[in-house]
């Protein structure tokens, strides 16, 4: 099953992130941001099941969170940027 | 005893205060520190927090509500970011020395829109005569010693009007008066957590209408490879380990606030102001501070005893159990203003918690102690 990450600036920006979703009726689930895609140190990123990344991205644009990286993480473990 | 001293702190808080800051001590660590579930917890309890305080205070965005220690804290940090040495600041003349002392720091041309106590429609006149050349403008919403409520939304539209950055200090009104950061076109508005808001002491909120420049670095939890602070809120502020057990706290009494409304309380007050006036008025050899306007007058009210030292008098209440304030209350300036920068004032303010038997048992004691000196 492959999981969307929704990257995020701060701890903060994640628990907005997963109310919004969570609004909608989307289970988001706020993590620690793999090591391997953290380039900047210690950051924070939003998980959410792939059935649901589309309506995810719009609820959350529609919430005014527009500076977003997405990443698809695989069931190896595999992570590749996705274009938002 | 009667706790008469709310303005300072008020003491009396709903008991899901304590009961959930106890709590937190062993549950909460700290937001954006670790993955584990009591960082998790504590990030989730911050962020509720923050969405509180946006809902109840017009602030568009829940990052844009900052955690500080008090509202001084958050006065400094709105002050240090729009203010800089020589820039004209016009502030009103009943600002307390959270707002002062900063700016004499920076060395801030500080200019005084001075007048009279009660009297809104001559505050407006005083800022908008000396609006044209001021860079910020700092105003109180309501004075620390008097109770005065400054005609601020009418002062912020002056400002807004001419591009003037506006700075509020709701240190008296939070929680009694509602505000709205967005409606008011403010820059920023700081406040207490300890006051009108029920939190413990040690809290404070800063609302942001923009990214201002922090007077503190350190671990944010984000961005760590980089040596500078991110540019982003709260983080850019929110330097070094949160206070969870008062972020609790304050949310605590922010829910009770919230439920019992703001107007709710500030009607509650004023009667209770009322009262203490009214018997303070009938008391020999004492001048009551009041407003004979119902609006301009909220929690809090000054009055002086002929022949007696406001200390003298703050003693003696003391030592009979009711706790007031007396002496400048860390705004000199107000008592400029109002004229009784000589003497000082004796300061009975009151909280939701307060009841008529207080205040009606605290006049039967000083008129004891009045008698007597």
């Amino acid at each position: 099953m492959i999981y969307y990450l929704l990257l995020c600036k701060s701890i903060t920006y994640a628990q907005h992130t997963a109310r919004v979703l969570e609004r909608v009726g989307i289970s988001g689930i706020v993590t620690r941001l793999p090591k391997k895609i953290a380039t900047e140190g210690c950051a924070y990123c939003v998980r959410v099941s792939g059935r649901y990344i589309s309506d995810a991205l719009v609820a959350v644009r529609n919430a005014g969170i527009t500076d977003i990286r997405v990443f698809a993480q695989y069931a190896d473990g595999n992570l590749s940027e996705v274009d938002a | 005893m009667i706790y008469l001293d709310s303005a300072a702190t008020t003491l009396q808080k709903p008991r899901a205060v304590a009961k959930q800051m106890a709590r937190a001590v062993g549950r909460l660590s700290s937001p954006g520190r670790g993955g584990h579930a009591a960082a998790m917890r504590a990030a989730d309890a911050a962020f509720s927090c923050r969405m509180l305080a946006a809902d109840m205070f017009g602030v568009r965005e829940p990052e844009n509500v900052v955690f500080t220690s008090n509202a001084t804290h958050g006065l400094n940090i709105a002050i240090k970011s729009l203010v800089k040495s020589g820039m004209r600041v016009l502030v009103s003349g009943y600002e307390h020395n959270a707002v002062m002392r900063p700016l004499k720091a920076i060395g801030a041309d500080i200019v005084v829109a001075s007048s009279e106590l009660f009297e809104p429609e001559m505050a407006v006149f005083a800022f908008e005569r000396k609006l044209r050349d001021a860079d910020v403008v700092i105003c109180n919403h309501v004075s620390n010693v008097f109770g005065y409520i400054l005609p601020v939304q009418r002062i912020a539209r002056l400002c807004d009007e001419r591009g003037i950055p506006f700075i509020l200090d709701a240190s008296q009104s939070a929680g009694v008066i509602d505000i709205d950061l967005a409606q008011l076109c403010a820059r920023f508005i700081a406040m207490p957590g300890h006051k009108g808001l029920y939190g413990p002491q040690g809290t404070g909120l800063l609302l942001c209408a923009e990214t201002p420049v922090g007077i503190m670095q350190g671990g944010t939890g984000s961005n760590s490879l980089s040596r500078d602070m991110p540019d982003f809120l709260p983080d850019a502020l929110e330097a070094g380990t949160h206070n969870m057990p008062g972020i609790i706290g304050l949310m605590q009494g922010m829910e009770f606030v919230h439920k019992r409304g703001a107007e709710r309380i500030m009607e509650h007050e004023r009667e209770l102001i009322r009262v203490a006036s009214d018997g303070l008025t009938m008391l020999d050899r004492v001048r009551v501070y009041r407003s004979e306007h119902l609006f301009s007058q909220g929690g809090v009210v000054s009055f002086t005893v002929r022949d007696a030292s406001c200390e003298q008098v703050g003693e003696e209440l003391s030592r009979r159990g009711v706790a007031v304030r007396a002496g400048l209350h860390c705004a000199p300036d107000a008592h400029r203003t109002a004229g009784t920068i000589d003497t000082g004032t004796i300061r009975v303010s009151v909280s939701a918690f307060n009841t008529k038997t207080e205040i009606c048992r605290f006049l039967d004691i000083l008129r004891d102690i009045v008698a007597k000196i």
